[in-house]
């Protein structure tokens, strides 16, 4: 039997930063909002404080706030010859399945997104020519500018309390920033987190060769801060525990601690955990959704939540999933290479060198999420010519630490035993005296690279499961090997006893081991509604009264974190939507 | 007895306030990092337990705060020298304490920060 629950005016699906931004921006302009989400109630002062914390087992190899694969997962395949298998394990990414989402166990590094990825297409085609992008490459220009979206950058970063140094503020070039970024309006939340040894040794060493380092901009606390918001955070401890963990301090940037508890304050909120959305209603018009269907995992029970507005905020895979599930929009087929739901899945790509110098001490379980320096000079910096080496986008470079696990982490030099005398001796020696440099790579939208409903397995609810299909194409293993080239050059000339060199990937991708939970497209947003499924305003362009949050709307994948841009378009909808509930039209015109 | 205790906490009140020579409005301004956790009002628990009534209290009896083994069995009693050890290296005073911070180093700092707490609940 299925309870058919009161009308509300916004129904949320996942209350991570994006549900937790929707949530209490509408709420607090007065609508009644609902938000679900499957996960259970979790806080800083009942469970991620002591003794609940610093647990690799629980954390890592259990993967306490993460998506359980045994009530759902998906099916995975490298091309659409082969048949896909269920990944029934966790491993390459890692969705949250929290009140806060994966939110609440990210790093926090927060990037501005430009035009280099907005106007992606449009700007190698204006370089390079239209032969340059080859023919199964998918890419498309977004529809939206940086200009548009900078004071949304603005929001989120100073709601989450971003710890950066400005490189280019309105236009001027700020000393010991990113002088690739483009103009913001002010500088971060925080002055920078205090660099460690290893970041200090990879900048000196990247500014020697004339590259330009800064300190990543991360939501990690600098120091105690109190957001626009009202919200308190704590200075970072520089504990070590940030990926995959929730924050003892109460310094990373998380909605757990900013927007979900103003969101809980409103009158006009109400959160059901335990809330397993399992399709979203349509109206028989084509033109309008009528709500969700959702079942509460703890005891069966199944409902309808009719909503005159319904924004889905779940992680990036499974806001796309239930899209097909409900079937809305034209899912997408890559072999016709018709329709749109489901096109242009990415991933990211990277590189990673150890360096092993004898006698130092790094001190390795010191660090923050984001105490690593970071080069832009083969990432967004346009003056960097990708025509000799002939791919599209591009990589940061980063030395330092970020979440050194204490039990995990045991680098030891290429060609030592995996196991044995031999390797604990090894395992003591370098320990401390071990740093690694890594480049992260954006991946370009490639017409097989794609996600569609499993014809074979299926969840714990008897729908199908999600499939996906990927691989990295030539672009990106070009693209790995100019990456690798530039991390060994850096990592030779800081004269290393020990080096495990960074080589390039060019095997295919696999669910092993853990790669970025970087997941972006498969609704992808744009000006035209064959090519797209959501327009600028990420509103469906098939239902009005249907928003789509989160990165399943990027057309492609740059080599930064997706989170800054997830945060900015999460503002930029709320405005949309205060828009639209006065007037409830598509808010572009197809 | 309960005469006695609250007598016992103005007398160690006062003693704090003999010796909180530093700057209060400056340890108000330090109090930002502390804040994130601990309420200075009556019965906030949040992160960190409300710090009410600080002075001549014995550490982890707050009632409603879930303390570590470590600080209920510390036998420490809250007046200025102990907030002073405590502020400077949390884990060498109280070892295997919760309290996810790594101390003040700066002498002066803590002593305007105790001098604010002393003001706070004079």
């Amino acid at each position: 039997m299925v309870t058919r629950l009161k009308e509300v005016d916004v129904v949320v699906v996942g209350f991570g930063w994006t549900g937790g931004i929707l949530s209490k921006e509408l709420a607090e302009a007065g609508l009644k909002v609902v938000a679900l989400e499957r996960g259970a109630m979790r806080s800083t002062e009942k469970d991620y404080s002591l003794p609940n914390i610093r647990d690799e087992l629980r954390y890592v190899v259990r993967h306490d706030l993460m998506q359980n694969t045994a009530r759902d997962t998906m099916t995975v395949r490298n091309n659409p010859a082969q048949e896909a298998l269920p990944m029934r394990r966790l491993g390459s990414f890692l969705p949250g399945e929290v009140v806060g989402g994966s939110a609440v166990h990210w790093s926090g590094h927060t990037w501005r997104w430009t035009d280099m990825e907005f106007k992606v297409r449009s700007h190698y085609e204006e370089r390079y020519g239209k032969n340059f992008i080859p023919a199964d490459m998918t890419i498309q220009d977004w529809g939206i500018s940086y200009d548009e979206l900078e004071p949304y950058y603005d929001r989120f970063e100073y709601t989450a309390a971003v710890s950066g140094k400005a490189g280019n503020i309105k236009g001027r070039i700020q000393p010991g920033g990113n002088p690739f970024e483009a103009p913001r309006a002010r500088d971060y939340a925080l002055p920078p987190l205090t660099p460690i040894l290893s970041s200090e040794l990879f900048a000196r060493a990247a500014r020697e060769r004339g590259y330009h380092p800064f300190p990543r901009p991360s939501a990690n606390a600098s120091q105690a801060y109190t957001n626009p918001d009202g919200s308190k955070f704590g200075a970072c401890q520089y504990c070590g525990y940030c990926q995959r963990f929730g924050c003892e301090a109460n310094a990373k940037g998380s909605p757990h601690i900013t927007v979900i508890p103003l969101a809980l304050k409103s009158p006009n909120f109400e959160l059901r955990t335990h809330s397993w959305v399992t399709k979203v209603l349509k109206e028989a018009d084509g033109k309008r959704v009528t709500g969700v269907a959702y079942t509460n995992i703890l005891n069966g029970e199944e409902f309808e939540q009719p909503a005159g507005l319904v924004v889905l905020c779940a992680y990036a895979i499974n806001n796309v999933h239930l899209m097909l599930l409900s079937g809305i929009g034209q899912p997408y087929d890559p072999v016709a290479q018709t329709g749109v739901v489901g096109k242009n899945y990415c991933y990211q790509t990277g590189v990673t060198a150890t360096l092993f110098f004898e006698g130092r001490n790094f001190n390795p379980f010191i660090n923050a999420g984001g105490s690593n320096a970071t080069i832009d000079d083969f990432n967004i910096n346009w003056a960097f010519d990708r025509g000799p080496h002939n791919f599209v986008g591009g990589y940061n470079v980063s030395g330092g630490f970020n979440t050194v696990l204490p039990i995990g982490y045991r680098p030891v030099p290429s060609g030592t035993p995996q196991w044995g005398k031999a390797w604990k001796a090894a395992t003591a020696k370098w320990y401390q005296a071990a740093m690694q440099i890594s480049a992260s790579g954006s991946v370009m939208a490639n017409r097989y690279n794609c996600f569609d409903l499993d014809p074979t397995y299926r969840n714990a609810f008897g729908q199908p499961l999600m499939r996906m299909t990927f691989d990295y194409q030539d672009n990106e293993h070009k693209m790995g090997r100019h990456a690798a080239q530039t991390v060994n050059d850096i990592a030779k000339s800081m004269s290393p006893t020990r080096l495990n060199e960074a080589t390039a990937r060019t095997q295919p991708w696999t669910v092993v081991p853990y790669q970025s939970t970087h997941n972006t497209g498969g609704t992808i947003m744009g000006t035209n509604p064959r090519a797209s499924v959501v327009n600028k305003y990420l509103q469906t362009w098939e239902r009005h009264n249907l928003f789509l949050v989160g990165a399943n709307v990027f057309p492609h994948n740059a080599s930064y974190n997706p989170t800054g841009p997830v945060g900015a378009l999460a503002y930029w909808t709320v405005d949309a939507i205060k828009r639209y509930v006065k007037n409830p039209a598509p808010l572009v015109s197809a | 007895m309960k005469g006695l205790v609250v007598a016992c906490a103005a007398l160690l009140a006062a003693s704090g306030i003999a010796r909180a020579d530093g700057d209060a409005a400056r340890g108000e301004q330090r109090f930002a990092e502390c804040a994130p956790c601990h309420a200075l009002t009556r019965d906030v628990e949040s992160i960190g337990p409300s710090l009410y009534g600080l002075f001549g209290r014995k550490a982890g009896t707050s009632p409603d705060f879930r303390y570590s083994p470590a600080f209920k069995r510390s036998g420490v009693t809250w007046n200025a020298q102990s907030l002073d050890k405590y502020l400077a290296d949390p884990q060498a005073f109280i070892p295997g304490n919760r309290m996810p911070f790594a101390g003040i180093t700066d002498a002066t700092a803590r002593t305007d920060l105790i001098a604010y707490l002393a003001k706070t609940f004079k």
